[in-house]
């Protein structure tokens, strides 16, 4: 299926999002709740583009349509800069503690903004829900997105450490803001109000994966042959293995 | 005393809508029947003697009851006044006069409700049972012509033909956003999908809106009829009707109408002998504003969070579980039978251009006669508020309108002679939503208005795209500054902005309008927010910081009325000399203001 963005011919399959098309044709489209592990979300709204087919204009979110005719993409135009500023700048009033977002804030001209509700400095979270795609596609889903409106967070069932925790830190690792607090400190882990143990790598001895991890893991009978190795000494051990075969 | 006879072929109505219930209906109908039980003049039995029906629409003058065939219509009932009704009216043939509506413009009693000009400009299709029939008896409905358009649509027509006659009659979505009904069931139809889905929206979440309620109590057959139509016409099997949690009477009523409709085969399998099979379950709510958007309905219905998610693809072609799925509102399903058996031109001789047939609305708020009005497309604002609702009440001036529930706009009174219909209300800044109306006196502060809906809003929305959810919040904070008077020169911009960023990046239809009310105040009233920010003053004297209210010593006749309401006695005065507001202990209540018969006291 042919599609024109920004006048530019490129191949797209059927039912593939603007976005997805764009990205591998390395067209930018600004985004900050996308992640090509868990598709489009339209959350965040930064990609709106514009689309134009059977001579009618609409602004679309670029990471939920789906190309399903021959339509023309606008990726820029004055109007999707601004709309994108003022989502920038609505954000960032959301998330004036999150690094990112003062960057952002600072790219689009915004940082002057006045922050004038209390105990919201220190905020980060921008609400992109990666953490709760992240935690739903491991399995646990111990966190989600809670309350509605502007009360909208995300949180474990009632705020209480969560059962369903495993503590792998997944939803800190993919969160953009660092909005995430995890504490590793003396062989425990500390992750939404839940302490958790770590066990040490059996060759280099750091602590790395917590119990409920590792039994989750046996559980789903992932590959622990190997057995118990943190990131490095498994890469390092597997490297070793494939020596032969270079 | 000896008995004298009651005419036995009379029928009595007694409105056992929710309103009429919260003031006593149910009480006024037990005590009737206890009132014509064993009488050997009845025809029938006591229960059988007092009808329930679902709502007659003139609220504000509830509980209703209505004598036929005299046509009698008695208001503001109490149990203790049936006695009365039974010995002079029923026994008599006499009329209660104090029982009776009074038109206070006329200022004569009406008996008979065609000549109240609330009933009298109105034209009823949607509404045609409610308030006629006993809602439970699926017999009643069937002696007003119910089932007959299943019937001819399952005998005489086609699928194909049936949308085509929905499309050509021109039926647009009730529910707000307007579109067209048969192009809705032709894409589903068109999909090589099945199973395929029915729902009916009867989520109405906005304060003050109860068109899908009273159809829903007063006429539920007639909702199941137009689903099962669509059903033939469509192809689908399963049927839903979402109902918000808080109709506990829709829900009793469809459940009953349910049973009996699958009794009597109209529901269930091979339908009136076809190889049609189809059942309706009924979903409740959990509550949220959102799930009345269609797609937030589809997830709550799934089990999931009702969050919208993006239309590109529409529910007609994915929607409940992925198959396609027409969804409409209750108003709208209540039109399908009347499209079938009187025919799409019927149905299309009403209304305008653009929008075919009739609207109920919810008309609330500062109106002598609160109800429930149904009006053909393109009747004005003028018409339904001051006509029909009688105007606003206690001698206060008509401000503004708001159309189309919480994310709806505020029109002033240079759009009172705007025809009502879907195009006309958007170009003036509102929309149409699913009928509510609100109407606002003089002593209503349009920016306070437009921060209680935004507040409203910010609390509804479901706060999963950023620029309704921050959108919102940042609405919320301007215009709560400017409430307290500490509002600066580039707010009024700022809200544009925001509001403009809303309106077109969001991502369902509630983000998409959720600035209507501020837009459509900045628009219509911004005098009244520039006084707000630069003379720190509140015109209607509303804000309390940005109030002061006194005593005009000219026009005050010192009759202390004022005196007595005050909450705070913040008014002193002895009779017949001038009154004085202390200014320290008012609490700018506005008490005094309503009170006072010589407008004396003043906003500041």
């Amino acid at each position: 299926m042919r599609v024109k963005i920004n006048g530019q011919e490129i191949e797209a399959a059927a039912g593939e999002t603007i976005l997805e098309a764009a990205r591998r044709h390395d067209i930018p489209i600004p985004t900050l709740c996308y992640h090509a592990a868990f598709g489009g979300q339209g959350h965040c709204r930064l990609c709106l583009v514009e689309v134009a087919a059977q001579g009618d204009k609409r602004l679309v979110a670029s990471c939920t349509y789906p190309i399903t005719a021959e339509i023309e993409v606008s990726t820029s135009t004055p109007l999707i800069e601004r709309l994108r500023g003022d989502i920038i700048r609505l954000l960032y009033r959301q998330a004036p503690g999150s690094e990112l977002m003062q960057d952002l804030a600072r790219e689009y001209g915004c940082l002057d903004e006045f922050i004038t509700e209390d105990n919201r400095e220190q905020e980060r979270c921008i609400l992109c829900r990666l953490c709760v795609n992240a935690c739903t596609a491991l399995g646990a889903s111990a966190i989600s997105a809670v309350l509605r409106g502007v009360d909208k967070k995300i949180a474990t069932p009632y705020d209480e450490a969560s059962e369903a925790c495993l503590g792998c830190g997944a939803c800190a690792h993919i969160c953009p803001t660092g909005a995430i607090p995890l504490q590793d400190e003396g062989g425990n882990r500390t992750i939404w109000k839940r302490d958790f143990e770590l066990l040490p790598c059996e060759v280099c001895g750091r602590p790395f994966i917590t119990p409920e991890q590792r039994d989750y893991l046996i559980a789903r009978q992932d590959d622990l042959d190997t057995g118990l190795l943190c990131d490095d000494c498994r890469r390092t051990r597997v490297a070793r293995q494939m020596e032969p075969f270079r | 005393m000896a008995q004298k006879a009651i005419d036995p072929a009379v029928r009595i109505l007694v409105c056992c809508g929710t309103g009429c219930i919260a003031n006593g209906g149910l009480e006024v109908l037990a005590a009737l029947r206890s009132g014509l039980a064993h009488r050997n003049d009845m025809e029938v039995e006591s229960s059988d003697s007092a009808l329930v029906t679902g709502c007659h629409g003139l609220c504000a003058q509830g509980p209703f009851v209505r004598i036929l065939p005299q046509d009698i219509t008695y208001c503001r009932v109490q149990a203790k006044d049936v006695e009365e009704i039974i010995a002079k009216t029923l026994e008599g043939g006499t009329l209660i006069k104090r029982l009776l509506f009074r038109d206070s413009q006329r200022k004569e009693f009406i008996s008979c409700r065609q000549d109240i000009d609330f009933y009298r400009h109105q034209h009823k299709i949607a509404l045609r049972n409610v308030g006629e029939i006993n809602p439970d008896s699926l017999d009643e409905y069937m002696e007003r012509g119910g089932y007959q358009a299943l019937r001819k649509a399952l005998e005489d027509m086609s699928p194909d033909q049936v949308i085509a006659e929905v499309t050509r009659s021109g039926l647009r979505g009730r529910g707000g956003g307007g579109f067209p009904t048969g192009r809705k069931w032709l894409s589903c139809a068109a999909t090589a999908d099945s199973p395929r889905y029915i729902v009916c929206n009867g989520d109405e979440g906005d304060p003050g809106a109860f068109m899908d309620e009273s159809m829903m109590e007063g006429d539920p057959h007639s909702i199941l009829e137009g689903m099962i139509i669509c059903a033939y016409a469509i192809g689908a099997s399963r049927g839903f009707i979402y109902v918000r949690d808080e109709y506990e009477n829709s829900v009793r009523r469809l459940e009953k109408a349910i049973k009996d409709a699958r009794a009597r085969g109209f529901l269930g399998t091979d339908i009136l002998g076809r190889s049609l099979d189809f059942d309706i379950e009924i979903v409740r709510g959990g509550g949220a504003f959102v799930c009345g958007e269609e797609t937030a309905l589809l997830r709550s219905i799934e089990g999931e969070a009702g969050e919208p998610r993006d239309k590109y693809i529409f529910p007609s072609e994915k929607g409940l579980w992925g198959q396609p799925t027409v969804i409409n509102n209750v108003e709208t399903w209540v039109n399908i039978p009347v499209i079938i058996v009187h025919g799409a031109d019927s149905f299309a001789s009403v209304g305008t251009e653009s929008s075919k047939g009739t609207k109920v609305f919810s008309v609330v708020g500062k109106v002598l006669h609160t109800g429930l009005v149904e009006v053909p497309m393109g009747t004005t604002l003028r018409r339904i508020i001051f006509d029909i609702g009688g105007g606003v009440p206690r001698r206060r001036k008509f401000k503004a309108v708001q159309t189309g529930g919480p994310s709806g706009g505020c029109i002033p009174e240079s759009g009172l002679d705007m025809p009502v219909d879907f195009d006309s209300l958007r170009q003036a800044g509102s929309m149409m939503g699913s009928g509510g109306m609100i109407v606002m006196d003089d002593r209503t502060c349009m920016v306070e208005i437009a921060r209680y809906y935004t507040n409203f809003l910010a609390g509804e929305s479901c706060g999963k795209c950023t620029p309704c959810r921050e959108g919102l919040r940042s609405l919320l904070e301007v215009l709560t500054r400017i409430c307290h008077g500490q509002g600066n020169p580039g707010d009024l911009d700022r809200l544009e902005e925001i509001g403009e960023t809303m309106r077109l990046a969001s991502l369902c239809g509630l983000g998409r309008t959720a600035a209507n009310p501020v837009l459509s105040t900045l628009r219509y009233f911004r005098d009244e927010y520039r006084a707000h920010i630069s003379q720190k003053r509140c015109p209607a004297g509303v804000c309390p910081e940005l109030t002061e209210l006194y005593i005009d010593a000219v026009l005050c006749n010192g009759c202390t009325l004022c005196v007595k309401y005050c909450p705070t006695r913040a008014i002193s005065g002895q009779v017949r000399q001038v009154h004085v507001i202390d200014r320290e202990k008012c609490i700018r209540c506005g008490e005094c203001v309503s009170r006072c018969n010589q407008d004396a006291v003043l906003v500041r």
